[in-house]
């Protein structure tokens, strides 16, 4: 009997662990090991940030849909891997410690014979100082959506700025980015368009001063260096709609900025051009940036091996090109297709757990060095369809040997992605922006001129778009709590 | 007046830029045309999906 071990219970963890025992049935043990009690629909938490949804509409606790599955369920952070056993026993591990109230603190080691690191990201609010408490959570400045109780905290500040403005105080709110190198600028667009929308509901529009801020070069980068769709028989970057909804909605926005410091109701900022700013906030959302969670790495003799296994940004290394060297020799295949760890092939890393060969956007520095671009995206379709290519291929490796086994792939720059980003919310005046893009990772040899294939890759903003998100929102809990047809719901 | 074109003043950032017109933004939130986009959109994420597993 075989043991996997999902380190990781997100979109990504979730969807290799629930697949595999599927697959493995009860032939091998499947271990999940998480520090999280419940899952959470991370797209649906911006509308927790705004009082349209409780964080019970995004989240689902995790131990009896484990048991259902017959999935062994820890509620433990990983804490460090063994990949090559110790001077003990030959036998591969980890060491956890578990968060959970009866058992918060004690230590523990569990034995595999393959292992999925889908950890997510850690939230690096202390990557700026005054975004973080120094103690690596949120500080006390700003508000976050990355989190369900995050989120209900953000709409617990926000009903006061409304209530200030309510009352004739003129309001500023602040979204974007919070650091030089982040991602998840679709979530904080999101963010700012339903608190737009939420505030002219609310009869407050007027009294709000409402900016972006991010590290993008263009308005529609996401982290993707931006793509073109074709509308009315053109091609149109995603910078022209995207700019048209700021200027719609009466944002205007800042960007190219590494926010460098934060302190009360003031984020301080420095430009491509190296100049520096201080934008004032009564209320702001700025996404931390991301980092491995931290795991460690330790060979038969102890000795630390955390670099071979991991990227200096902590998420772990696969089969990608990380000597791509400048933008200009980048190119579509330095992306990873097996997401195999290329030291010990029964390790693999899933989701945003995985290193990224380097960026999708173009990379920029201030005349000061300050990298300001941002980051990959993983959105919740490739970190599903990651997440389950990997669980295939271990299950693969269990059943007919690893060495008879060929990998299933998935790589970045040979899939799309459907995203759904909200403006909005309201059954009958709620819009979206509705996109599709393919592939991911643009593949300029493939598709000279865009890197995309402009006839599966669209955007059109409208209510069709809000009922999609909505829909999908239902759709991928009762998934995710795998309830029956589960597996004929696409990642 | 065009309520719609008012923002290009608002700012220098929204001058260079394009905003929808009336009708345009009537149609975002028409049930009827809304409810044949909403197919059409989900027919093309389908075959987006199909292309990516």
């Amino acid at each position: 009997m075989a043991r996997l071990i999902v380190m990781g219970g997100g979109v990504s963890g979730h969807t290799a662990a629930t697949f595999a025992k599927k697959w493995l049935g009860n032939d091998h043990e499947v271990v999940v090991v998480t520090p999280n009690s419940q899952w959470n629909w991370i797209p649906s938490n911006i509308w927790v940030g705004v009082g349209q949804m409780t964080k019970e509409d995004v989240v689902f606790p995790l131990a009896p849909v484990y048991k259902k599955a017959g999935i062994d369920y820890r509620q433990a952070k990983a804490v460090s891997i063994h990949p090559e056993g110790d001077k003990e026993s030959e036998k591969a591990y980890i060491t956890i410690e578990y968060t959970s109230k009866e058992k918060a603190g004690q230590t523990e080691t569990l034995s595999y014979d393959y292992l999925i690191n889908a950890t997510g990201p850690k939230l690096n609010f202390d990557a700026t100082p005054g975004l973080g408490d120094g103690k690596g959570q949120m500080g006390e400045h700003t508000v976050s959506v990355c989190t369900a109780d995050h989120a209900v905290h953000a709409n617990l500040e926000l009903a006061q700025v409304f209530e200030r403005a309510k009352k004739g105080e003129r309001q500023k709110i602040l979204v974007g980015t919070g650091h030089g190198m982040c991602t998840c600028q679709g979530a904080a667009f999101e963010y700012i368009f339903n608190i737009e929308h939420e505030a002219k509901k609310a009869g407050v529009r007027d009294m709000l001063d409402i900016k972006w801020i991010s590290n993008e070069s263009f308005l529609g980068d996401f982290g993707m260096g931006g793509l073109h769709m074709k509308v009315g028989g053109y091609a149109v970057s995603s910078k022209i709609f995207a700019e048209s909804l700021f200027a719609e909605r009466d944002v205007p926005w800042l960007i190219g900025a590494h926010v460098n410091k934060v302190e009360e109701g003031k984020a301080h900022y420095e430009l491509l051009d190296g100049t520096t700013g201080v934008e004032e906030f009564d209320f702001a959302m700025l996404i931390p940036p991301f980092a491995g969670v931290g795991l460690t790495a330790y060979d038969k003799e102890g000795a630390d091996i955390t670099a071979k296994l991991f990227a200096p940004n902590g998420f772990m290394k696969v089969d990608a090109k990380y000597d791509a060297g400048a933008y200009e020799n980048w190119k579509a295949s330095d992306w990873p297709r097996t997401y195999q760890n290329p030291d010990y092939n029964n390790i693999f890393a899933a989701g945003i757990a995985f290193a990224p060969p380097h960026l999708i956007s173009k990379p920029a520095t201030s005349v000061n060095g300050t990298p300001i671009n941002p980051t990959p995206p993983r959105t919740g379709m490739p970190a599903g369809i990651i997440g389950k290519a990997v669980a295939h291929s271990v299950c693969d490796m269990i059943q007919n040997g690893a060495e008879n086994t060929h990998l299933h792939e998935a790589s970045m720059a040979e899939m799309g992605a459907a995203c759904v980003a909200s403006a909005g919310k309201g059954v009958f005046d709620g819009t979206a922006a509705a996109m599709t893009v393919y592939p991911v990772v643009p593949d300029y040899e493939k598709y000279p001129g865009t890197g995309r294939d402009t006839d599966y890759t669209f955007g059109e903003i409208g209510l069709a778009g809000h009922w999609i998100k909505h829909i999908l929102h239902h759709m991928f809990i009762y998934k995710a709590k795998l309830k029956p047809g589960w597996t004929l719901i696409p990642e | 007046m065009k309520q719609e074109e008012i923002n290009f003043a608002k700012h220098e950032q929204f001058t260079l830029t394009m905003i929808p017109g009336a009708f345009a933004k009537k149609m975002r939130t028409c049930l009827i045309f809304q409810a044949f986009r909403f197919a059409v959109i989900n027919i093309k994420m389908l075959v987006v999906v199909s292309k990516s597993h």
